[in-house]
């Protein structure tokens, strides 16, 4: 029986809603939804599959490595698409409630397209159509950034376009150098012709700096808070839960089959600047009045986190650093919710004049609350156990003073939200006007933090999930077991 | 029989508690009386055998035996008369909470006297210690407040005194009825400590000289009643506490016993003395309570020094203690009426304030520094650490480094060269 | 799923419920939140009751999931965990009734009780845990519970209250949980064993179990007030009454304390304590606090404040009780973590009857209450005495244990710490005791409410009053069967005896 090719239609279908978003403006809520929906369908599908078979490559059109396009997914893959179709999905709900007519027949196209982008990023198999994809992913997240109008975004989204045209350009001369050195664009078979040579230093130079600037890892996140603040808020949650994801992954991908074996060095780079990102990016939310700009910045100290599993390599690390990435995704896109929601119900976003929204806004400042936890990293919760994943990588590898930027960015996070929580909490002096916030809104907000909480309580499924194609080398049991073996 | 004893027993002390609860007393007609009933009953009982009561706090006894028979009556005698003495039930707030505290103090009295074991008697005589400083303070005047306060300090400090005491007991024998750390105590290697500390609590209790400053306030300033029990309960129960805590007729402490025998005669020249120049017809208990009790100190210097001495008299300790509470009371007893029949001149009283006791200025030098140190310098201490602290995170360099350092950070130029750094940096790390 | 491991479950999950119930309750139905309320409380201390039982007969309660692999969330019944739960949800029903009368009538009460019962839940689970990653777990939770809890009176003194609260205890959180990933990175498993899991690496470890330990107590002393780390207990006084009665007698300060027994008697267990040579310190640092906490309480005005400085010392009674490695005194602490709680919440809900009824705050308002309120006088008299110490009530009996137990195990010096702390409890206590009952009352109180029959409200009354009986009767029965101090006797037989 010819088995269904969900990869495919992961790409496509998305696709195949944006154009009819596009082509039928007065149907776009009905065509996002079906298109919302099948994506979960077919990333459920696939999940199957990869459970049943392990990991898969599939060649589009029948076409072999070399010449034709590879599609490949494994448990990394599929983490990422499945953290990408939930997130996906309640923004979709979500803003079902949150755009007017006007701007919803923008929305829908683009947010299509950028999912699309994503799912196609997350299975490609070389890296010349990852930089495709990157390079979609980037021009849709821009146009979304300027969707909100005003001076702000779109000063903001200009400054996101340049910062993407130049990490993209940077990425696609390391594939240019890896191309003319090993004649391949393939992931695998690069990874078995790869050698240490200057050319493969500066391309990886160039891709990781490029990647890193879409990361935006201090000391390159100039271009993050801004953009993040000022999209509308469903924007800001889908670029801060999955689209600088998306370069990391394209990053971990590298740093895992490419450049393996180019030294500790680098690694130990970055992760310094991880911890730096940590403690940075804590110490500014802390300093930001508004709420959105908070959490914009809570996103950069979040990715930091992510950087601190290069130096310590083992697979326990990855797992998760990856495992914060996914907890991280649901809780931040919860969070920038829930900010949208207090700012349809206030009209602002000063953190001091919150004025008791803890009583009368109480699903989202649940919501708000839950995703804090997470992201502060509090069991029981996602961000809780990626959080002891990576303490006990470090202690493990004896590398004990990572712990340090992962306890004191926990003690800053929990700083900044909790300054949220209290203001929500106590009674401000004036009494103003207050609009309605639908339901859907709060409860999309409220689903995606329970997911982020209940990441936490479900650890080993995921878990086994990183196992299939053993993106991370052999898993940890193993090694002790050859280890005793020999 | 015996269940009715031993029911007996356990009403002594727990009847006149019940009853102190004003609802609970509120429709008996003359509830100091009743509250005294088992105790009578139990005096008129020929054998009582003792109970066990190994759930009661740390496993406890109550029990009379032949020297307790004769305490149990002295004390039912000056209760009654005591409850005589007191001012009508009526539904004065007042009066209601006195006899609380008489019930109290009763209870506790009563109950340290049945008590066969040192946990039992260290609870009974606090239970009873707290009522009686009641008793004193309650309705009473400033100088009653004053007899109250030093009263209890002192009743405090006995108790941390006899509490070391029952732990160096407990540390020695399992078993803390009296007869069995008699005799633990007598065998281990160094008594000097749990004599000493047992003589100076109880000392503390009793109002022995020097730790009697309370005794004479007591006396000017307490009603009737309250006077009449002075004898027969803080004097009495120390004494008695004494003589069963003490493993006495065992020990040989040659030295200590000079130095109680010292202690007596200096308590009763000082008491002479202090009596002829106050010379109030008032104080009169007070220092013959303290003559007395100075008599009592030699004979149990002279019981420590040599314990042939103590054996051969037996039960004599116990008739000096009953006789002492009779004597009290019939002082206090001859006093009063003197004084309510004019009869005698009226005490020359004297209304300012006596100099304010040694016992006074400690606590009062206590309570200052105390409060230097808990009010000012250690809060100060941390405050100061605290500003120094906070300077830290206030100062405004701080925030406005953090502050340029991002705005530099969001600048092009800097962005640029940082992302230049950054690969050249990666190539050069991956080249090594 | 079998009963044994469902029980342990159950009990956690009956407060969980009933929390997350009341959340989603309006304002207006009092009766269904009460419901709910009580009988959850009361279904809770049936299924405790059941538990007791089966303990006693030899069943085996524990229960299993999963969290990471070779890393379970263990839910399991010993005998300590026996003596916390059976404090935490015995408390929690009195405290309940407490909480109904003394919020009646005050705005967001559903969110009050939603987290006042999530708040038990994780004491609970405290309680129950059986190793140390479910303990961090619940011990976090706690934490977050509490702070909407501190925070209720919407005010901005409040809110720094709880910034104060949350600084403490989150830092206290992260030290923990670095000291449990420590420890776990050496021994590869965290569950609790009698007589501890770490002996095997005393040789290799040294220095690094050391710093575990003080990484572990430093975290766990946060929650239980070990001076330096105590400065939030007194600021988040400005929480309603029960709340304080919650914080101080069952729920934070006994979590801090109740994890300090398991880190000395079940992770590094009393030998390896001794041997790393960490005993003496803890002693030491416990006796501080003791001694600072009653001095500081000497000169406070402010009743609740007065308490909170008592609570600092009182707890580290506990401390000090199992600091001194040997059987008599950890029988003396861990008898005290039911003690101190039965005395505690008695004086804070008469602190807050006191407060609700005549508006009364400080210490210097309180002359002559005695005569307005006697039966709270009478219970808070009860309390002020157990914790001097007066034979026999509670206090008394801790003392006892402590002392013997200090002597016993050659440690003199201890005894002086409790003389002195005895003392100082009476200098700040008797004081009140002399003002409420024998001064003269003023013609006004500040802020006076009328109840009709009784002096105050019957559930603000009942409270008070039954766990003064409750402080009474721990005391004197302290021998019977089935009294604290036997089950206390018998975790420690569990603990030195081979």
């Amino acid at each position: 029986m010819q088995q269904i090719p969900w990869e495919v239609m992961l790409i496509l279908l998305p696709l195949a809603g944006a154009m009819a978003c596009f082509l039928w403006p007065r149907r776009t809520l009905l065509f996002g939804l079906i298109s919302a929906l099948g994506v979960g369908g077919c990333v459920a599908g696939l999940g199957w599959r990869l459970l049943e078979q392990g990991a898969q490559r599939y060649a589009v059109g029948g076409w072999g490595a070399p010449l034709g396009i590879d599609l490949y997914a494994d448990g990394l893959s599929l983490l990422m698409l499945i953290i990408t179709a939930l997130v996906g999905l309640g923004v979709s709900i979500y803003s079902i409630g949150y755009f007017e007519r006007r701007q919803a027949i923008l929305f829908w196209p683009l947010w299509l397209l950028l999912w699309s982008a994503l799912n196609a990023l997350f299975l490609s198999a070389d890296i010349f159509n990852l930089y495709v994809t990157l390079e979609l992913l980037g021009l849709a997240a821009v146009a979304l950034v300027a969707l909100a109008g005003g001076a702000n975004a779109l000063t903001a989204a200009m400054r996101y376009l340049l910062v993407n045209m130049l990490a993209s350009l940077c990425y696609l001369l390391g594939v240019a150098l890896l191309y003319h050195n090993f004649g391949s664009v393939d992931i695998a078979i690069l990874a078995q012709r790869v050698e240490a040579s200057p050319a493969v230093w500066a391309a990886m130079g160039l891709m990781s700096a490029g990647l890193l600037l879409k990361s935006a890892l201090f000391p390159l996140h100039f271009w993050l808070p801004p953009a993040h603040a000022s999209a509308p808020a469903p924007v800001s949650a889908l670029l801060s839960a999955l689209v600088v994801k998306a370069s990391f992954y394209i990053l971990l991908r590298l740093w895992l089959e490419i450049f393996p074996q180019t030294g500790a060095a680098p690694g130990q780079l970055l992760g310094v600047l991880g911890a730096a990102a940590v403690l940075w990016g804590g110490i500014q939310a802390l300093r930001q009045t508004r709420l959105k700009l908070l959490i914009a910045y809570s996103t950069v100290a979040q990715l930091g986190y992510l950087f601190l599993a290069f130096p310590l390599g083992s697979s326990f690390a990855w797992k998760g650093s990856l495992y914060l990435l996914l907890s991280h995704a649901l809780a931040k896109a919860a969070m920038f919710m829930a900010a949208g929601n207090i700012l349809r119900f206030c009209g602002h976003d000063r953190i001091a004049d919150l004025d008791r929204v803890a009583q009368r806004l109480p699903v989202t400042m649940i919501a708000f609350s839950v995703a804090g936890v997470s992201i502060v990293g509090l069991p029981p919760s996602g961000g809780f156990i990626g959080k002891w994943m990576l303490l006990e990588a470090a202690l493990r590898a004896g590398q004990w003073w990572w712990v340090i930027p992962l306890i004191l960015g926990g003690l800053l996070a929990a700083a900044y939200i909790f300054k949220v929580i209290g203001y929500a909490f106590t009674q401000a002096g004036v009494l103003r006007q207050t609009n309605k916030v639908p339901m859907s809104m709060e409860w999309a907000a409220l689903a995606l933090a329970l997911a982020a909480l209940l990441l936490g309580l479900v650890a080993l499924w995921p878990l086994s999930l990183m196992e299939i194609g053993l993106p991370f080398g052999g898993s940890e049991v193993d090694a002790i077991q050859r280890a005793e073996q020999s | 029989m015996n269940e009715i004893t031993s029911a007996l027993l356990l009403l002594t002390p727990l009847l006149p508690v019940v009853l102190a609860f004003p609802p609970l007393r509120s429709r008996i007609s003359h509830p100091c009386y009743i509250a005294l009933l088992p105790a009578i009953v139990l005096l008129l009982v020929p054998s009582v055998v003792p109970i066990e009561l190994p759930w009661l706090l740390l496993g406890s006894g109550l029990g009379v035996d032949g020297a307790s028979r004769w305490l149990l009556a002295m004390s039912v005698v000056i209760w009654t008369a005591a409850a005589t003495l007191l001012p009508k039930p009526g539904n004065h707030a007042a009066d209601n909470r006195f006899t609380v505290f008489f019930l109290l103090t009763m209870a506790g009295n009563l109950g340290a006297i049945v008590a066969t074991d040192m946990v039992g008697f260290f609870s009974f005589s606090a239970l009873m210690g707290y009522g009686f400083y009641g008793l004193l303070v309650s309705g009473g005047d400033k100088t009653a407040r004053r007899a109250g306060r030093i009263y209890i300090s002192f009743m405090i400090a006995a108790d941390l005194l006899l509490f070391e005491v029952l732990l160096i007991a407990a540390s020695t024998t399992s078993e803390m009825a009296f007869e069995s750390v008699r005799l633990a105590v007598s065998g281990s290697a160094s008594p000097g400590l749990y004599v000493s500390l047992v003589l100076a609590g109880f000392a503390l209790k009793a109002g022995v000289w020097p730790f009697h400053s309370w005794l004479p306030l007591a006396f000017r300033s307490a009603r009737p009643a309250v006077a009449l029990l002075v004898g027969g309960v803080p004097i009495a129960m120390g004494l008695l506490g004494m003589v069963r805590w003490l493993p006495l007729g065992e020990i040989t402490l040659p030295g200590m016993g000079l130095i109680i025998r010292i202690l007596g005669a200096a308590a009763i020249i000082y008491a002479i003395v202090a009596g002829v120049k106050r010379s109030q017809l008032k104080l009169l208990p007070a220092y013959t309570a303290m003559i007395a009790t100075g008599f009592f100190s030699i004979a149990l210097g002279a019981g420590l020094a040599d314990p042939a001495v103590w054996n051969q008299y037996g039960n004599i300790p116990y008739f000096f203690i009953v006789s002492l509470g009779f004597g009290m009371v019939i002082v206090v007893a001859a006093i009063c009426w003197l004084q309510t029949d004019h009869h005698a001149p009226a005490a020359i009283v004297k209304q300012e304030d006596d100099p304010s006791l040694w016992i006074e200025r400690c606590a009062g030098a206590v309570v200052r520094w105390g409060g230097k140190l808990g009010c000012e310098t250690l809060p100060r201490l941390r405050s100061a650490w605290l500003a120094k602290a906070g300077s830290l995170l206030q100062v405004c360099a701080w925030r406005k480094a953090v502050d340029a350092a991002e705005y530099s950070l969001q600048r092009w130029i800097l962005a640029i060269t940082l992302f230049l750094l950054l690969g050249l940096v990666t190539v050069f790390l991956a080249a090594m | 799923m079998n009963w044994d491991a469902g029980l342990p479950l159950l009990i956690v999950a009956t407060s969980l419920f009933s929390g997350l119930m009341i959340f989603f309750l309006s304002e207006k139905h009092v009766v269904a939140r009460t419901t709910l309320n009580l009988g959850g409380a009361v279904f809770k201390l049936v299924l405790v009751g059941v538990m007791i039982w089966g303990v006693f007969h030899g069943h085996h309660y524990e229960a299993r999931l999963p969290l990471l692999p070779g890393l379970d969330l263990l839910l399991r019944a010993d005998a300590e965990s026996m003596l916390f739960v059976v404090l935490s949800s015995g408390l929690w029903l009195v405290t309940t009734i407490y909480a109904i009368g003394y919020l009646e009538g005050s705005p967001h009460r559903s969110r009050f009780f939603g987290f006042f019962s999530l708040c038990v839940t994780a004491t609970v689970g405290v309680a129950l845990a059986g190793n140390l990653i479910t303990f961090v777990l619940f011990y976090e939770l706690l934490t977050l519970s509490t702070y909407p809890l501190i925070v209720h009176r919407e005010t901005e003194v409040a809110r720094r209250a709880g910034r104060t609260y949350l600084i403490y205890t989150i830092t206290g959180g992260a030290l923990l949980l670095v000291g449990t990933v420590w420890l776990y990175s050496m021994t590869g498993t965290l569950e609790f064993a009698h007589r501890g899991f770490v002996a095997g690496l005393l040789d290799t470890h040294r220095v690094s179990l050391i710093v575990v330990f003080v990484l572990l107590v430093a975290g766990l002393g946060v929650k239980a007030a070990l001076v330096p780390l105590h400065g939030w207990l007194p600021q988040a006084m400005v929480a309603p009454a029960p709340v304080s009665a919650l914080l101080h007698a069952v729920a934070v300060v006994k979590a801090g304390a109740f994890g300090i027994v398991r880190v000395v008697d079940d992770v590094y267990g009393v030998e390896a304590t001794t041997k790393l040579g960490v005993s003496g310190p803890l002693a030491a640092l416990a006796a501080v606090t003791i001694i600072y906490g009653s001095l500081r309480a000497l000169f406070q005005d402010d009743l609740k404040r007065r308490l909170a400085f008592s609570t600092v010392s009182q707890v580290s009674y506990i401390v000090l009780g199992i600091a001194i490695i040997g059987p008599i005194a950890t029988t003396g602490g861990l008898v005290h973590l039911v003690h101190q709680g039965v005395m505690k919440i008695t004086l804070f809900f008469c602190a807050g009857n006191l407060a609700e009824t005549l508006g009364i705050h400080k210490v210097s308002e309180m002359n002559g209450v005695g005569r307005r309120m006697p039966w709270t006088m009478a219970a808070f008299t009860i309390g002020a005495l157990g914790m001097i110490g007066v034979p026999p009530l509670a206090g008394f009996v801790t003392k006892w244990y402590l002392g013997v137990g200090a002597l016993d195990a050659g440690q003199e010096w201890v005894v002086y710490i409790l003389a002195g702390s005895s003392l100082l409890n009476a200098g700040y206590f008797l004081p009140v005791l002399y003002a409420v009952w024998f001064k003269p009352a003023p013609d006004s109180w500040p802020d006076e409410r009328s109840f009709g029959r009784f002096e105050t409200s019957w559930a603000l009354l009942a409270p008070p009053v039954v766990t003064a009986l409750l402080t009474l009767a721990v005391g004197l029965l302290a021998s019977a069967p089935f009294s604290p101090l036997q089950w206390a006797r018998f975790i420690t037989t569990l603990e030195y005896m081979p």
